[in-house]
């Protein structure tokens, strides 16, 4: 039943322009453990390719493998048609590649001004007085936040002092500022309530109307069907299936992820 | 300098280090090296070889000292070189350790007996922790001196005779020696809080002398701390006029306090080294009271050998005193000579 | 949402810069509504606040209690003292916003002053080369300190108990092997000494009171650190390494690098301090400098560093040092019993970080 839906994915992926990050049936093992099997998927500019999975499905090692921080074993990874094999976050970066982290996107202590421009830090005057164009930054902070549509009281605080939901939507507007062709988000929602969520889809949107290509990395079908435009579903390493936005209900999604025929049986099985 | 900190710090790059290694290395070619006075190159020249060879028949000896000293003391180098002195004469191999905490100095005492050395010296800084240990030594049959503390105690323990100072009678002829100075106001300056021995130089200072004593307690191992800590006493207290320190390394840091804070009290020492002597000489210390370490090294190796050689013991009973001796400007010339190499 | 007008250019803003100086300066915008945060919010949001009221109350106590403390001599008594250990706290401070210790600072000085002593005596050279390749030799110390901190992944404290234990050996072993006692021989009267001696260890006079020149090294180091720390870009990978490593390496921070520069900047310190020692003493006592580590520590923690990293201040280590001069020194001016210095200095440091920690949290709530 997936397979069908799965071959019309990836047709339709290839009469389009050529993708901003393509995956081409990646795998990659830690010994003879094997985390990630031929999966593909295309990040294109101005949308937001949504990978679902449970827990141990393999979206971090896939998130690792985009991001720099692990080599694919096998398959091609292509951005913007190159194949690459990405040696640290930095040159990911560099390639316009930049993720962000559910718990460790900030650091908690220092006032959102310096997080917001942390490793990227804009320098004036040369020699000894080399220095931070603190002013620059305090008001590039401001600024950029509020083209996100976040309006900081005070960049002076420490980022500590937002909510979860602020926190993640600081770090999505710096990917964005520091002109990020790729976002790619690491569970954004999962540590949310309703509320905080919905303001953090808001700014993922908001990426993809600035014309990013976004990955949302999520195991929530509700969230990933409100902004998602292709999806692609991992289980225990491999792909379950791929879809698009046109020809898939939400109903749809939200039975593979919970688990598809296994549930159908677990309802049997409860059923009194 | 300001810079060069700057750049690498701020930079932390290995570029900027490499740029300091190569600022300091120019530095170093540009002074050109050589320093005409001083040094190593002066003291060959009036260096004289301080050891010698054996020159008894008696079979390779060994024996062990085991002291409370805690790391880098130069009183007990001064020690160790004496009996080195003597164990080089008398053909002995010599087994020096040390720990200042007494358990793990007890331990040591254990490690010298089960390597079955001929002679054991042992400080006795905290008796009752020893105690046990130098009896067995002594069971075993292994003879006993005991040096520099333990007057009490030594034979007691079954030791043969003890070779030191009184500490008691030391400060007592400290306090004797300022009352002949004219003294009125003393501070005894003490660089380990909890050393009994300390203790006891104070109270003989406080029993003979008629003026009044305070004590003064500071962190040997913080020089800066040691000399802030005196001139903050005699900026305090301007009656002061005299302050003995009980280890020679801080008498110098004492006269340089007692000038920072424009006193004019005198500086007096327990024991001795060069810059003390050097100080006596030029006057900017008193006097002070040596306890003769090298003897104390000496004479217990060298009575060990007697002992077996000849069952001869020195004492009758009774302690062998080192000191003390009070030493003034008269006597410093020749001292100069000899702390300079390390004897004394 | 008042705010929403300049979110159409980003280089708006920007273009006027110069016009802001470097405070808060109300322009009017309309963004710039943080400029009306009051003074005293500010201030409660600096970490070495609590440090600089424990310093008053230190400071008016001691007045009070000891009728010499307020004496210009004897207040550059306590300032020499303060500036001895404040070399040090300065960029121990750096380093531990930076997330780690390091236990070897105080045999790390002797050391430095060892070598510069017997380099130049062993050699017969002239006395600052010895201060050079004291240089040279100290800053790999540091070096090494950062690099097998980086290398191995173990924790700080194991390392450089290491570093400590193996220094305080060597310093001891070297030194006996070297000049045959414990002590370094006398430098005294070699070349260069004179002009080492002015740079190190001389006494300025200003305005008719006393001034170790160590305290100058100290101002300059905090001065500068401070400028580090708040306005280059280390600075901001200080304050990141130590508050959430594994966010800074995310965005691309040489974390391995920022750790090694600030090892390397304690190892700098050292340096001065050892040739202080030893320009003051002209002899180095080899067993000198063990415990002095944890007071400089806790100098920095009383400063307001967070023992965990990710915050503090080297003004607030500056201040820490200084209250522990004044304790100190404090106690011999008030003449009180010695038997009792220890507690009441140990006592007096509680009471001091428990004020700090207390200003902080009343700071967090009024936030």
């Amino acid at each position: 039943m997936s397979d069908g839906s799965d071959e019309k994915a990836g047709a339709a992926g290839d009469d389009r322009a050529q993708p901003l990050v393509e995956l081409a049936e990646v795998s990659k093992f830690y010994g003879n453990i094997r985390a990630l099997q031929d999966v593909s998927l295309q990040v294109h500019t101005g949308e937001i390719t949504c990978v679902l999975g449970d827990n141990g499905a393999g979206k971090s090692t896939l998130i690792k493998i985009v991001s720099g921080l692990h080599q694919h074993d096998a398959g091609a990874f292509r951005i913007q048609g190159e194949d690459v094999r990405l040696g640290s976050p930095r040159e990911a970066l560099d390639r316009g590649i930049a993720t962000v982290y559910q718990d460790l996107a900030v650091v908690p202590l220092m006032p959102v001004w310096r997080n917001f421009f942390l490793g990227s830090e804009p320098v004036k005057g040369r020699g000894p007085l080399r220095r931070m164009d603190v002013d620059e930054m305090r008001r590039t902070t401001h600024s950029a936040l509020l083209r996100m549509g976040i309006d900081l009281r005070d960049v002076d605080q420490p980022i500590g002092t937002l909510s979860g939901g602020e926190r993640q939507s600081v770090a999505i507007a710096r990917a964005v500022h520091f002109g990020a062709k790729v976002l790619v988000l690491d569970e954004p929602t999962a540590a949310l309530g309703v509320k905080q969520s919905g303001v953090v889809l808001k700014y993922v949107a908001a990426a993809r109307d600035a014309g990013l290509g976004v990955v949302l990395i999520t195991h929530n079908p509700h969230h990933a069907y409100l902004v998602g435009d292709r999806f692609v579903l991992l289980k225990r390493g491999s792909m379950a299936a791929a879809y698009e936005k046109s020809g898939l209900e939400l109903e749809e999604l939200v039975r593979q992820m919970a688990g598809g025929s296994e549930l159908e049986e677990l309802s049997h099985e409860l059923g009194r | 300098m300001a810079t060069v900190q700057r750049s690498r710090r701020s930079r932390a790059s290995v570029r900027a280090t490499g740029a300091v290694v190569a600022a300091v290395l120019a530095a170093v070619a540009a002074l050109a090296g050589c320093s005409s006075t001083g040094g190593k190159r002066a003291e060959e020249a009036r260096d004289q070889a301080a050891s010698g060879k054996a020159n008894v028949t008696t079979p390779r000896w060994k024996i062990a000292m085991v002291t409370h000293s805690g790391d880098g003391d130069t009183y007990w180098d001064i020690v160790q070189s004496g009996a080195k002195q003597a164990a080089a004469k008398d053909n002995i191999e010599f087994l020096y350790s040390h720990d200042k905490e007494a358990g793990r100095q007890a331990q040591l005492v254990q490690a010298a007996i089960d390597k079955k050395v001929d002679g054991l010296i042992v400080t006795l800084a905290k008796p009752s922790a020893m105690k046990n240990v130098v009896r067995k030594a002594v069971k075993k049959g292994i003879p006993v001196v005991t040096i520099n503390s333990g007057q009490e105690v030594s034979s007691a323990y079954g030791a043969l005779t003890h070779i030191g100072q009184d500490e008691q009678t030391a400060g007592e002829a400290v306090g004797k020696e300022l009352n002949r100075r004219g003294r009125e106001k003393a501070v005894c300056l003490l660089h380990e809080q909890g050393n009994v021995g300390h203790e006891q130089r104070c109270d003989g200072i406080r029993k003979t002398f008629d003026g009044k004593v305070e004590d003064l307690y500071v962190d040997g191992t913080n020089m800066p701390g040691v000399q802030s800590s005196v001139e903050a006493k005699l900026q305090s207290d301007k009656k002061v006029d005299t302050v003995v320190t009980l280890g020679a390394p801080f008498a110098a840091t004492a006269v340089q306090a007692k000038q920072d804070a424009g006193s004019k009290a005198e500086i007096d020492t327990f024991d001795l080294n060069s810059k003390v002597a050097t100080g006596l000489k030029d006057g900017s210390i008193g006097f002070a009271v040596d306890q003769q370490p090298y003897l104390q090294g000496y004479q217990s190796v060298d009575l060990l050998w007697l002992y077996r050689y000849n069952a001869d013991m020195l004492g009758g009973g009774k302690p062998v005193l080192t000191g003390p001796q009070i030493l003034t400007k008269k006597d410093a010339g020749k001292l100069e000579e000899f702390t300079k190499r390390g004897t004394r | 949402m008042t705010a929403a007008a300049p979110a159409g250019s980003p280089a708006g803003p920007s273009g006027s810069a110069p016009g802001d100086g470097g405070g808060p300066a109300p322009d009017g915008s309309a963004d710039e509504r943080l400029v009306h945060r009051s003074l005293p919010a500010r201030l409660m949001r600096r970490p070495e606040l609590g440090a600089v009221v424990g310093a008053i109350a230190l400071f008016v106590f001691f007045s009070l209690v000891a009728d010499s403390f307020l004496r210009a001599s004897s207040l550059s008594t306590v300032l020499y003292f303060s500036s001895t250990i404040g070399i040090m706290a300065v960029p121990v401070a750096l380093l531990m916003i930076g997330g780690e210790f390091d236990l070897s600072t105080g045999v790390m000085v002797t050391s430095s002053a060892l070598v510069s002593s017997m380099f130049s005596y062993q050699m017969t050279a002239n006395t600052w080369v010895g201060v050079g390749v004291s240089l040279l030799v100290t800053l790999a110390i540091g070096f090494f300190n950062g690099f097998m901190l980086t290398r191995t992944k173990l924790p700080s404290f194991i390392i450089t108990l290491g570093t400590f234990l193996m220094l305080t050996g060597l310093n001891l072993g070297m030194t006996k092997l070297i000049s045959g006692t414990v002590t370094t021989k006398s430098i005294s009267d070699m070349e260069g000494f004179d002009s080492a001696r002015a740079v190190f260890a001389s006494t300025l006079t200003l305005g008719g009171v006393d001034v170790q020149i160590t305290v100058v090294w100290w101002l300059a180091l905090i001065v500068l650190a401070t400028w580090i720390l708040l306005r280059t870009r280390a600075g901001n990978w200080i304050f990141a390494v130590g508050g959430g490593v594994d966010a800074a390496r995310a965005v691309g921070v040489p974390v391995g690098r920022t750790k090694i520069g600030l090892y390397m900047g304690v190892a700098l310190a050292a340096w001065i301090s050892g040739q202080h020692l030893l320009f003051n003493y002209d002899t180095v006592q080899s067993g000198e400098g063990v415990g002095n580590e944890l007071i400089y520590i806790a100098a920095a923690v009383i400063g307001g560093c967070l023992l965990t990293g990710g915050y503090g201040s080297a003004v607030g280590a500056a201040v820490g040092a200084f209250i522990f001069g004044m304790a100190n020194k404090g106690i011999v001016y008030a003449q009180w019993n010695p038997d009792w210095f220890k507690f009441f200095l140990g006592a007096m440091l509680l009471l001091a970080t428990l004020l700090n920690a207390w200003i902080r949290k009343r700071a967090e709530v009024t936030r």
